[in-house]
């Protein structure tokens, strides 16, 4: 039986007035790719950020490979707030690839990806170069490693990044809308990236309003609406016969947007949906 | 030694007074300021080359050097030229000689973010140059550089206590006497503080309502 | 009227020493007050709002109330504490707290300005807030942070002459010397202003030189390496 990688219990968040998240539960078994999808500002962005507790959640709790981050349910049942130290403990554990890559432009590519084993980790240099030049020669990215990342293309940048949160040897990525802050036509090429990864048996969460993308690289998908988990099974089933009335409306209108001719980059128009 | 709120207390009922003489002086120096600034200005944009340099030079002095040796240049250079001004006088002058110059170089500031536009229409329909000045720039300049002037007013206030050094009897020279007397420099020096940050205080806070509002107005 | 450089020629030692103590608190009290502000700049960003009010009140407290009562405050202040130093030296502690105020706001602005997702990537990767600030935010923040701190330098280069009012013989308290002796105001005090012009032109230079090098020093690190990777690549295949 596969173990449970992340487990999510009843997350809520709000900010102010606003409710992002309400009463969020699912899990991630090890080496499954599962994508959030929803429609914009339904909360999928701060359900990854309280996922690695970058936004600390008002309730629930998440474990990661049984550990819990910053909300812990201790044995007797009663909560308690771990300290920094541990929560900082906890993140590498989870690999997070922004949307706006956030790489550090005043160090080197390489510089990035070894700041991380270095200064956290404490491993020496020489391994940790070691390690990032594997990274980059497997993302075809080895002769970049002493630019800057300005001089990067943004699908480069997001290798970099994604080799950056490798590098701390993660048990799961979490990636935050991969596809969005790229051009259209190198869409294909990130799925297809993605899907290498995931094949490589890496347990990923991908936040993402691309449909398309989220039924060629996911095995289960979660459906976001009003910051409940509104469906949630095999992207197949989910996405070709969805229950749930307003996931239906919200297919339908991704698939009514999406030009059926594009640069050939979007397999959602591709694939008519039942 | 030990710290007395008596007389820390005590001390305000005899440097209020003496803080009138503070405000008074830098009322008297803003006016005289924003006069000469405003001339300053004028004569800048006249376009004549060799005045400008002169001012250019003399922004230049005054902006590099302490405000406290140009109080001392006026307080005992002026009689060496045969005005015989008291203490309070040659410090008004050279306060606001000091700020006339700050202040033209906000003016200067202030205009180069404004629109042309309405200046050449003034021009094109024959209208006087001081009348475009009183009546089209100089409104609409005011209200631009209000923070940075209210900036210059609390950087006023906070010059007319140097002026102690020259004999001028305003609040912190009291403070002086008073603590002479008393033996409680600390707590009278404390209490001329806290008079001196209160005024700065609501200057400034009072200028940032003013900004808002009319922000808002400008929309 | 002639401008009687004798005057200054006869005197030029004590304007010269003065100058020099001027330079020396400065730098002093500037490299001091930078340090001192660096706390109170993280305080004034902290999440919490104790912390966030006293930064407030300590910056609003300096920047509302002329130096010269900072100064007499330090110097009737410090024996209360039975610390009785040297005129010089309670004048430079008390310049270093004034500048602090001023740099403290100029390291909250920088530090709000390099963009919030630097911060996250670097907690995301685990580094704690002080590492991230340490390895990621401050180096980004040296180039915001060099135009402002000349400025208030150069501003506290000028406030020095506050000093004369302790007995410090800086610049202006030599100035004031002379001009017991010689009475001429003119001759005196228009050197010692001259004197300030100079000092600060030539730190404003030399602030200006490091602007930009440290502008183009990032700029620069980038075209070597792009440079080196084109000469690199040269003859070399391409990888796939």
């Amino acid at each position: 039986m596969t173990k449970t990688l992340l487990k999510v219990s009843n997350l809520a968040k709000s900010f102010g007035g606003a409710t992002a998240l309400r009463d969020i539960s699912f899990d991630v078994a090890a080496g499954e790719v599962v994508c959030i999808i929803g429609p914009s500002g339904c909360g999928k962005s701060t359900l990854l950020r309280c996922i690695n507790h970058l936004t600390a959640p008002d309730s629930g709790f998440v474990e990661v490979a049984g550990s819990y981050i910053g909300r812990e349910r201790k044995a007797d049942g009663k909560l308690r707030m771990q300290s920094h130290r541990e929560i900082d403990r906890m993140r590498p554990k989870m690999g997070f690839v922004f949307q706006q890559f956030n790489l550090w432009p005043h160090l080197s590519v390489l510089e990035n990806i070894v700041k991380g084993p270095i200064k956290v980790q404490k491993r020496p240099r020489a391994e940790a170069e070691e390690q990032a030049l594997a990274l980059l020669q497997r993302f075809g990215l080895r002769d970049k490693a002493h630019m800057f990342p300005s001089s990067l293309s943004g699908g480069q940048k997001q290798r970099v990044a994604i080799a950056r949160a490798l590098a701390m040897g993660p048990e799961l990525m979490l990636f935050d809308e991969p596809t969005s802050a790229l051009d259209p036509e190198i869409v294909k090429e990130v799925l297809l990236f993605l899907r290498e990864l995931a094949d490589s048996g890496m347990t990923m969460v991908i936040v993402t309003h691309e449909i398309g993308f989220a039924r060629h690289v996911a095995d289960r998908v979660v459906f976001l609406d009003r910051g409940y988990v509104a469906e949630a099974g095999p992207s197949n089933d989910v996405l070709s016969n969805p229950t749930n009335p307003r996931l239906r409306e919200f297919l339908s209108q991704i698939t009514s947007d999406q030009p059926a001719a594009g640069k050939g980059s979007s397999p959602a128009a591709e694939q008519p949906i039942h | 030694m030990d710290f007395s709120v008596a007389a820390l207390g005590g001390a305000f009922p005899q440097l209020l007074p003496a803080m009138g003489i503070n405000l008074a002086i830098s009322l008297v120096a803003m006016v005289l300021a924003l006069i000469g600034g405003t001339a300053l200005t004028i004569l800048r944009t006249l376009g004549i080359m060799p005045l400008n340099a002169v001012i250019g030079v003399v922004i230049s002095f005054i902006r590099g050097t302490p405000i406290l040796v140009q109080i001392f240049l006026f307080y005992y250079g002026l009689p060496a030229l045969g005005l015989d001004l008291s203490p309070i006088q040659a410090g008004i002058l050279a306060i606001a000689f000091n700020s006339s110059i700050f202040i033209t170089e906000i003016m200067r500031g202030g205009l180069s973010g404004m629109d042309s536009g309405p200046v050449e229409a003034a021009i094109a329909l024959g209208i006087k140059g001081k009348v475009i000045w009183t009546k089209v720039i100089l409104p609409q300049l005011y209200i631009r550089i209000m923070p940075p002037l209210v900036n210059e007013l609390t950087t006023i206030v906070k010059g007319t206590a140097l002026l102690s050094v020259i004999t001028v009897v305003e609040v912190l020279r009291t403070a002086q006497q008073v603590a002479n007397a008393s033996f409680r420099p600390l707590e009278t020096l404390l209490a001329a503080a806290i008079i001196l940050f209160a005024v700065n205080f609501v200057i400034s806070q009072s200028g940032r309502i003013l900004e808002t509002r009319f922000a808002a107005r400008r929309g | 009227m002639a401008f009687d450089f004798n005057v200054i020629l006869d005197n030029w030692a004590l304007f010269a020493r003065g100058t020099w103590l001027t330079i020396i608190i400065a730098v002093a009290a500037v490299a001091v007050g930078f340090l001192i502000s660096i706390p109170i700049a993280l305080m004034a960003l902290s999440h919490r709002r104790t912390l966030r009010w006293i930064a407030t009140a300590y910056v609003e407290w300096f920047r509302n109330i002329p130096f010269i009562v900072v100064l007499y405050l330090f110097f009737y202040g410090l024996p209360f504490f039975n610390l009785r130093l040297p005129e010089a030296i309670v004048g430079t502690i008390a310049l270093a707290f004034f500048a602090s105020s001023y740099f403290a706001e100029i390291i909250r602005g920088a530090i709000l300005a390099v963009p919030k997702g630097q911060m996250e990537a670097a907690r995301a990767i685990g580094m704690s807030y002080f590492q991230g600030l340490w390895e990621i935010v401050a180096p980004q923040t040296v180039r915001l942070l060099v135009p402002p701190s000349t400025n208030t330098s150069i501003s506290m280069v000028k406030e020095t002459s506050v000093l004369s009012t302790i007995t410090v013989a800086e610049l202006t308290y030599q100035g004031l010397v002379v001009q017991g002796e010689t009475f001429a105001p003119f001759e005196v005090f228009l050197t010692t202003a001259a004197v300030y012009w100079v000092v600060t032109a030539i730190f404003a230079h030399f602030m200006h030189r490091a602007e930009k090098a440290f502008g183009a020093a990032q700029g620069a690190h980038q075209a070597r390496t792009s440079l080196a990777d084109k000469y690199l690549l040269i003859g070399a295949r391409r990888p796939a």
